[in-house]
């Protein structure tokens, strides 16, 4: 199973430090003096409504709409979650309509080339932008660490194999207690 | 790498962040496992330290002395010898000229400290001569402790923050935990989970509505009609505890008569809320075995707020929640640093330890340990007098520290005015800001993570906050403490502190709340909340104890008022009620947190003007658009933010905006004992642009314009 990211709406406070983290997480830096609102793309995305607040990412989905429309074989399976490589990407936006959560988006960002050791600009490129669940961060994914309520959680396997014991167990007491025949 | 132990610079819920600093500079902030925040931080406490570097996003760092050698003419950069005998001089002249009440000067709510702020008072009492200073309990919770000290004794939160979790009831009122201190909003999402009941009233379906099991929806401006059908539901239904009103309060008979007309019928009309909600509510606040009040500036800044502090108060006193654990009221402190600036005697009225100035005794012992031949005992000047006061005449110098009237100040209009007016202004600052633009004379500062300090939590605890850094090389910039010693002894008054820890023995060893306070105590993630009167004692976390109020006859004062309606009306010209309030990533006059990168990428200006989308579409508003807000006093472009959570008929603007300033168009109307402006009620109308290519660049333009003129000035 892949894993994911949960965000309990009852504990979010709307405050956005998650989609902070995700940026830096991702910016190669963690230098907080490298954001800018121009470029400012979390990859989580908290939304208020009139009764709501939660952030709302990519669910890295077992048979992901965004995998199976990608023209180019840009999205794979990877590690238990769904990870775009962006070397592939054409930034067709196929994924962007697929995807029912929102959660993919397609942007662009500068593009350098090297050559004989010398980086140079080279345009833009186009990046299908995601969750990536931090794949390559030691302590996991930012926006969980950072959430001051603990309202973002990572779910595996294990996780949801738990919450699934816990629901059967109460479902069958609750089966002794009211019996329908 | 380096990790430095601070207390965060913004909200007052006193979290501990350990600096991560290399080569003397500050690269990222990590949450400490302090005693409030227990390792969580929230987004400006994560991300609000970079202002540090000097980042320019809004405003410039203050590097050195300046002076005007006349006013209105160009700043000039001198030495520190030739600043503080120009300041010095004037102060002297204008004291010798009009007397020592012409002089204003402000303590600091901020970063500084509260060492800084005990030197200040003091260059205030003993060098000046007057009691005329004031800090910016004033606009916030002023109400909060002009209100509990009269029917408490003790003008601080009675509970911890560390206790609203283990409470049973939580009754939110006027208070939006979410933007202004998330991590006290955490406290009420784990009481929450631990079975506690919430109760909002609150006219905005805040973020905390959504986990209440009550939500009363109160129109703007009737909160003590609320407070007093809260009380009369208490007395009519004997929801209260005789045994406890007999046996520990005073002044019942009156209260009960007071609030026998405001039956929740009574009140139905003047709050919008159905009887029977206000019933359940009261009920459920009362079953609780252990129940909290917890409020903000939708109580206090009203020209009625010290009537419903009072009120408040009277409601845990008949239910016997004041006195134990995980009970009582909760006035949670906006500034990290409001409750130290009115601990250390920021205040006109009150000395160090909250010695009434009217208190001779309490005159002569500080008049002693300071070596002047007495104090005054006229109780000076508070801060939103200062404007009528220059233009009757009677202030002539403002002496302003670490603070911002220029932006915070309602009306500002009326400031700009009376500021003109003023013969001497002094600015003691770490950044250029619009206060700083017209001073005659800038003090340049360290900064919060340049100096080691104190710090007083909403929730009286005492913290030490490290020194992190030094200011970089091209910074000539001094202590604030050290300034005010300086100016001190210019102006004939010998003072002379090694460090700070000096101050705080000095202040310790004068305020018996604070005299086990000890440096050694608080090392680290040490917290001591006062009342601490000695060294082995751990300090209080819950007032009352035995059911001993502070108030002279040791009983708690029930007391309720007539409702007063809001001074302004909405009419067919004004149609709309403008209520002012905070959002989470930004804080006070802005110039730290719109220097913070990622604080600046996620709001900027113009700011935004929070409406429902029903009275949008009828003013032919867009979303996002932008529009002109004015009141009968002003002004400002501002941005629509449809809302569905917000009431119909009132609109919201965070306070923080230069551009798009709400105190243009707030009302100079205060409240008649704390002076705490009505910034929760203004008359205003939304007007549609139909050019918003012409608006969005006019936008741009102003705010490139003044951005360009605060360097240019910090630069001379």
């Amino acid at each position: 199973m892949n894993r994911f990211i949960v965000a309990e709406p009852k504990k979010c406070i709307g405050c956005r430090t998650c989609e902070v983290a995700c940026v830096l997480a991702h910016s190669g830096t963690a230098d907080v003096g490298s954001l800018s609102p121009t470029s400012f793309a979390p990859r989580l995305r908290v939304i208020k409504g009139l009764s709501i607040s939660t952030p709302v990412t990519c669910r890295h989905c077992e048979d992901a709409p965004c995998a199976n429309v990608c023209p180019n074989g840009a999205i794979v399976y990877s590690q238990n979650t769904v990870q775009v490589l962006q070397e592939r990407c054409v930034g067709c936006k196929t994924c962007m309509v697929a995807c029912p959560f929102g959660a993919m988006d397609v942007i662009t960002v500068p593009a350098t080339k090297t050559f004989n050791g010398v980086t140079v600009a080279n345009g833009t490129k186009a990046e299908a932008h995601k969750c990536d669940l931090c794949v390559d961060r030691a302590a996991g994914p930012a926006c969980v660490t950072v959430c001051p309520t603990k309202a973002l959680h990572v779910v595996d396997r294990a996780a949801m194999e738990q919450t699934l014991r816990k629901r059967q167990e109460r479902a069958a007491l609750e089966a002794e207690n009211s019996p329908l025949i | 790498m380096e990790k430095v132990i601070t207390v965060c610079p913004y909200c007052g819920s006193g979290c501990k962040i350990n600096l991560l600093v290399e080569n003397n500079k500050v690269v990222g902030a990590e949450a400490a496992n302090g005693v409030t925040n227990q390792g969580e931080l929230c987004l400006k406490g994560y991300y609000g330290w970079d202002f540090l570097n000097d980042t320019k996003l809004l405003t410039p760092r203050l590097k050195r002395p300046m002076i005007r050698r006349q006013r209105g003419g160009e700043l000039e950069p001198v030495s520190w010898d030739e600043a503080i005998k120009f300041a010095s001089s004037r102060l002297m002249a204008i004291k010798e000229k009009y007397g020592a009440n012409s002089i204003m000067t402000t303590g600091s709510s901020r970063g500084t400290g509260n060492e800084s702020n005990y030197v200040a008072q003091k260059f205030t009492r003993a060098v000046l001569g007057t009691n005329n200073i004031d800090c910016c309990a004033r606009v916030c919770h002023g109400p909060s402790v002009a209100g509990l000290m009269v029917t408490l004794g003790n003008g601080a939160m009675s509970n911890s923050i560390c206790e609203i979790e283990d409470t049973k009831c939580i009754l939110v009122f006027g208070y939006n935990a979410a933007d202004s201190h998330p991590i006290v909003a955490r406290r009420i999402i784990k009481a929450k989970e631990k079975g506690a009941k919430i109760i909002v009233c609150d006219p905005r379906y805040i973020e905390t509505a959504r986990l209440a099991d009550l939500f009363l929806p109160l129109k703007n401006g009737s909160n003590m009609a609320l407070v007093n059908a809260f009380a009369n539901v208490l007395l009519n239904e004997k929801l209260y505890k005789p045994e406890f009103v007999a046996n520990y309060t005073e002044g019942f008979e009156e209260y009960k008569a007071m609030v026998a007309k405001y039956t929740p019928e009574y009140t139905a009309e003047i709050t919008g809320l159905d009887p029977a909600l206000v019933r359940e509510a009261i009920r459920m606040y009362a079953a609780a075995p252990s129940a909290t009040i917890l409020w903000g500036m939708g109580v206090t800044q009203w020209g009625q707020a010290v009537d419903v502090v009072k009120g408040l108060s009277s409601l845990a006193a008949i239910t016997g929640n004041l006195g134990r654990p995980n009970v009582g009221v909760g006035p949670v402190r906006g500034q990290n640093n409001v409750q130290g600036a009115c601990d250390m005697g920021a205040l006109p009225n009150t000395l160090p330890g909250y010695y009434p100035v009217t208190d001779a005794a309490a005159r002569e012992k500080f008049a002693k340990a300071w070596g002047v031949p007495s104090i005054s005992g006229e109780t000076g000047y508070g801060l939103t007098d200062v404007p009528h006061k220059i233009l009757e005449g009677k202030i002539k110098a403002n002496y302003v520290f670490g603070e911002d009237p220029l932006q915070t100040e309602p009306e500002l209009s009326l400031v700009r005015k009376a500021f003109a007016e003023l013969e001497l202004l002094i600015v003691q600052d770490i950044f250029m800001t619009k206060t700083a633009m017209i001073a005659d004379v800038i003090l340049p500062a360290t900064s919060w993570g340049e100096h080691e300090n104190v710090f007083s939590a909403a929730d009286r605890g005492f913290q030490r906050c490290y020194k992190a850094i030094d200011p970089p090389a091209d910074h000539d910039v001094k202590h604030d403490w050290e300034i005010h010693s300086l100016m001190a002894t210019a102006m004939g008054y010998p003072m002379h502190y090694n460090n700070a820890k000096e101050i705080w023995d000095e202040l310790r060893g004068l305020c018996h709340l604070y005299t086990g306070a000890t440096y050694e105590k608080m090392a680290n993630l040490g917290y001591v909340p006062w009342p601490c009167p000695t060294e082995d004692h751990p300090g209080t976390p819950w007032l009352y104890e035995g059911n001993k109020f502070d108030t002279a006859s040791g009983k708690a004062l029930l007391f309720a008022a007539e409702w007063r309606a809001p001074l302004e009306k909405v009419d067919a010209e004004y149609p709309l009620g403008l209520c002012t309030v905070r959002e989470v990533g930004h804080y006070s006059c802005r110039s730290m947190t719109g220097n913070c990168t990622a604080l600046q990428t996620l709001a900027d200006e113009p700011g935004f003007v929070q409406i429902h989308p029903d009275d949008a579409k009828q003013f032919g508003i867009a979303d996002q658009a932008l529009v002109w807000i004015s009141s009968r006093r002003g002004k400002v472009i501002t941005r629509a933010n449809y809302n569905d959570r917000v009431n119909k008929g009132a609109v919201y603007m965070t306070y923080q905006w230069w551009i798009g300033a709400c105190n243009e168009l707030t009302v100079d109307h205060l409240d008649p004992i704390s002076k705490t402006p009505e910034y929760k009620f203004s008359a205003v109308k939304l007007e549609a642009i139909a050019d918003q290519v012409w608006a969005e660049n006019h936008v741009q333009e102003l705010y490139g314009k003044m951005k360009a003129d605060m360097r240019k000035a910090a630069m001379a």
